[in-house]
């Protein structure tokens, strides 16, 4: 699957002046991958429903990553979760973001010395915006979408672009704690 | 070349209506469930969004494939009657035009789906082709009596014969008005109908590997596919329009009670959709031409 | 109840007449355990699943490190008197012999629980085709995690790495710390609960 003209975005062409209407109605329409990997995901529904309604900003759940924007990595990392993770995030058409949530994404959480989980996100692909907590309130996980919007205004959810640029040291660090990332599934082979 | 250009000017007036009803009807659909939706604008906000992302392609089926079916439905909308007097192509407005020109996006969106090569997308695609074989039975059985009935097939002359004191065919064949609502619901897609899309149980169907700009390319193309569908709608059974007035509050009516409905039902799966258009429908189809027809009962 | 009192009791006291019965703990009126040999556990698995337990709930094992032994447990259930027994043995603990006979002519079912424990504990179950493929751990290199000898920390240290701050904590906005207040409260309440003095 080769994507139309494939030529990498430099941050400087990310700062043109025609890329804000782009960021306009990027901002305003994010779509969201429901890819509730940990206990965090129990969060989720009541943002997406009527208690705090999502969809006024403008969010709307979308089924497979190729019409996602924003992948929302809920909860720990356990190694299997983390290969389909770095799969599902090639998958995801450009510009994409990723949400992290708990604080299993930021150092570990109460995970920290479990020898299954991985303890920081950041070194497998780009995170955008953290959203603290264990779980997090529903109203910090909207504060965090905000948030997003905002940094889209600004410019700065450059993470990306940052994945093409190291790419070399994130997919080092990817084959270290994974090995290859390709899926073998045993049922399938 | 005048008439291309109505055509062209008729088209877009009908993709900027539906994305504004289709938002509009999002913060209906919210009201419903007791919250706020979003801003009427949302789904233009959504498909130029779409336009700026870059998207991955499967090889030349599958952008072609899209591109024709884009081009058939603009094709089919441009022939749209806006009123009774305005027309791009006069004398172009038959029934069957629409009938045939229809198929042409379903062929592509089909043919885009299978160069895919997801598995997910050829079972959406079945599923949708299945529909439209359920509901196209009972709907054309209604459209044929009421073509039988006035002699001709153009859609402007079955409005105009509609005119005067509510005589319009949803209220004197009140079996077909029925039957041609639910062909309606059926048609657009919308719950209880909506298994083609189905969207956390195939994950989404024939939509399921497009990403960035063929998405936005699907999405206009199912705007205009509604547009075109609501409008044959009105123009069979509810009398058409007089004026661009009446065009607009009776195409917001129908579209907004449609979505009332669908959005308090469940989704039916595949086989129930046949059966269910296979039983009561067909039945209420048949009745209603053995009345007016051969027995001449016309309220 | 009485009834189930009796099952109970009645199991016991069969299977004490037909095999070597090292121990036996009745745990409440659902649920007995049964102590055996190594080599008798095939014998009583059949005995069992003739009589009516035929559903294997779960094979485990637990590691007593001080007394140098693993003690596999598998907990079989009867739908018609409904009785949990637990089947326990003890085998022992070197890294290279720890290994049992597998029960999969018996019940079916066992082939993944055998695989699980193998991926945790390390015994092996010579018999079973493919108990030595990876389940659920990947890319593991260590002990096998659940013995009581492998150290989480110091294998999530070496493999994950962590985020380092660099300080303790950031002071942002120049506020005066809640924390230090609340501490001055609650040393105030301490004095005045225990009468002036701090116990």
């Amino acid at each position: 699957m080769k994507s139309t003209k494939f030529t990498n975005y430099t941050a400087k062409e990310a700062d043109a002046k025609w890329w804000e209407i782009g960021n306009y109605f990027r901002r305003n329409s994010i779509w969201m991958l429901m890819y509730c990997t940990g206990c965090g995901a129990i969060e989720l529904p009541p943002a997406m429903t009527s208690a705090y309604d999502m969809e006024r900003l403008g969010m709307g759940p979308m089924a497979t990553p190729r019409q996602a924007d924003v992948l929302l990595v809920t909860g720990y990392l356990s190694v299997k979760t983390l290969r389909r993770i770095i799969y599902t995030y090639e998958q995801m058409s450009e510009p994409k973001y990723v949400v992290g949530f708990g604080s299993c994404t930021i150092n570990g959480g109460v995970y920290f010395d479990s020898y299954a989980v991985i303890n920081r996100l950041d070194y497998y692909i780009p995170v955008d915006v953290y959203v603290a907590g264990c779980m997090p309130n529903t109203e910090s996980i909207l504060n965090g979408f905000v948030d997003l919007m905002g940094m889209m205004k600004n410019k700065t959810a450059n993470g990306w672009i940052k994945y093409h640029e190291n790419y070399e040291w994130y997919k080092a660090n990817q084959i270290q704690a994974v090995g290859e990332v390709h899926v073998h599934d045993e049922f399938h082979e | 070349m005048l008439n291309i250009l109505a055509g062209i000017g008729i088209a877009f007036f009908g993709f900027v209506l539906q994305t504004s009803v289709a938002g509009f009807n999002r913060k209906v659909t919210g009201r419903i469930q007791k919250r706020y939706g979003p801003v009427w604008y949302q789904e233009f906000r959504d498909i130029f969004k779409l336009f700026t992302k870059r998207s991955v392609t499967h090889g030349w089926i599958f952008d072609f494939g899209i591109i024709m079916a884009l081009g058939g439905t603009i094709g089919t909308a441009m022939f749209i009657p806006l009123t009774t007097h305005t027309l791009a192509f006069a004398g172009y407005d038959n029934f069957f035009i629409y009938v045939y020109l229809i198929a042409v996006g379903m062929l592509g969106m089909a043919m885009s789906a299978s160069g895919s090569g997801n598995p997910l997308a050829s079972i959406g695609v079945m599923r949708a082709l299945t529909t439209m074989l359920a509901y196209e039975v009972p709907f054309m059985i209604v459209a044929l009596t009421i073509i039988n009935l006035t002699g001709t097939s153009s859609l402007t002359e079955i409005a105009l014969m509609q005119q005067g004191q509510f005589n319009w065919f949803a209220i004197a064949l009140p079996l077909g008005g029925i039957v041609g609502f639910i062909s309606l619901m059926g048609m657009l897609g919308k719950k209880p109908f909506e298994t083609y899309v189905a969207p956390a149980e195939i994950a989404s169907g024939p939509m399921v590997e497009y990403g960035g700009k063929q998405l936005g390319m699907l999405l206009v193309m199912h705007e205009l596919s509604v547009f075109i569908e609501v409008s044959l709608f009105m123009y069979l059974f509810l009398g058409g329009a007089e004026s661009i007035i009446m065009f607009l509050i009776k195409y917001v009516l129908i579209y907004t009670f449609a979505n009332m409905i669908s959005s308090v039902n469940g989704r039916m799966k595949i086989d129930q959709v046949v059966l269910f258009f296979y039983k009561w429908p067909l039945i209420m189809a048949v009745t209603q031409a053995v009345i007016a027809i051969y027995l001449g009962w016309v309220i | 109840m009485m009834n189930s009192m009796n099952n109970v009791k009645e199991i016991i006291s069969t299977v004490e007449k037909n095999f070597d019965l090292l121990n036996h703990e009745i745990i409440d009126k659902y649920q007995v355990s049964l102590i055996v040999n190594k080599k008798e556990v095939h014998h009583l698995l059949v005995f069992l699943k003739t009589n009516g337990w035929i559903q294997l709930s779960y094979l485990t094992a637990v590691d007593w490190i001080e007394e140098n032994e693993f003690e596999l447990v598998y907990i079989v259930f009867n739908w018609d008197k409904p009785v949990h027994i637990q089947v326990r043995t003890r085998i022992e603990r070197d890294v290279e012999n720890a290994s049992m006979d597998t029960i999969l002519p018996i019940y079916p079912g066992c082939k993944y629980y055998e695989r699980e424990v193998h991926e945790f504990f390390g015994i092996k179950f010579p018999g079973n085709p493919d108990y030595h493929k990876q389940l659920i751990l990947e890319q593991f290199d260590d002990l096998p995690p659940l013995r009581k000898d492998f150290d989480p920390l110091a294998y999530a240290e070496r493999k994950f790495p962590k985020r380092d701050y660099p300080e303790k904590f950031v002071n942002l906005e120049g506020k005066e710390s809640e924390q230090a207040k609340r501490d001055i409260t609650h040393e105030r309440v301490e004095k005045l609960r225990t009468g002036g003095t701090k116990k």
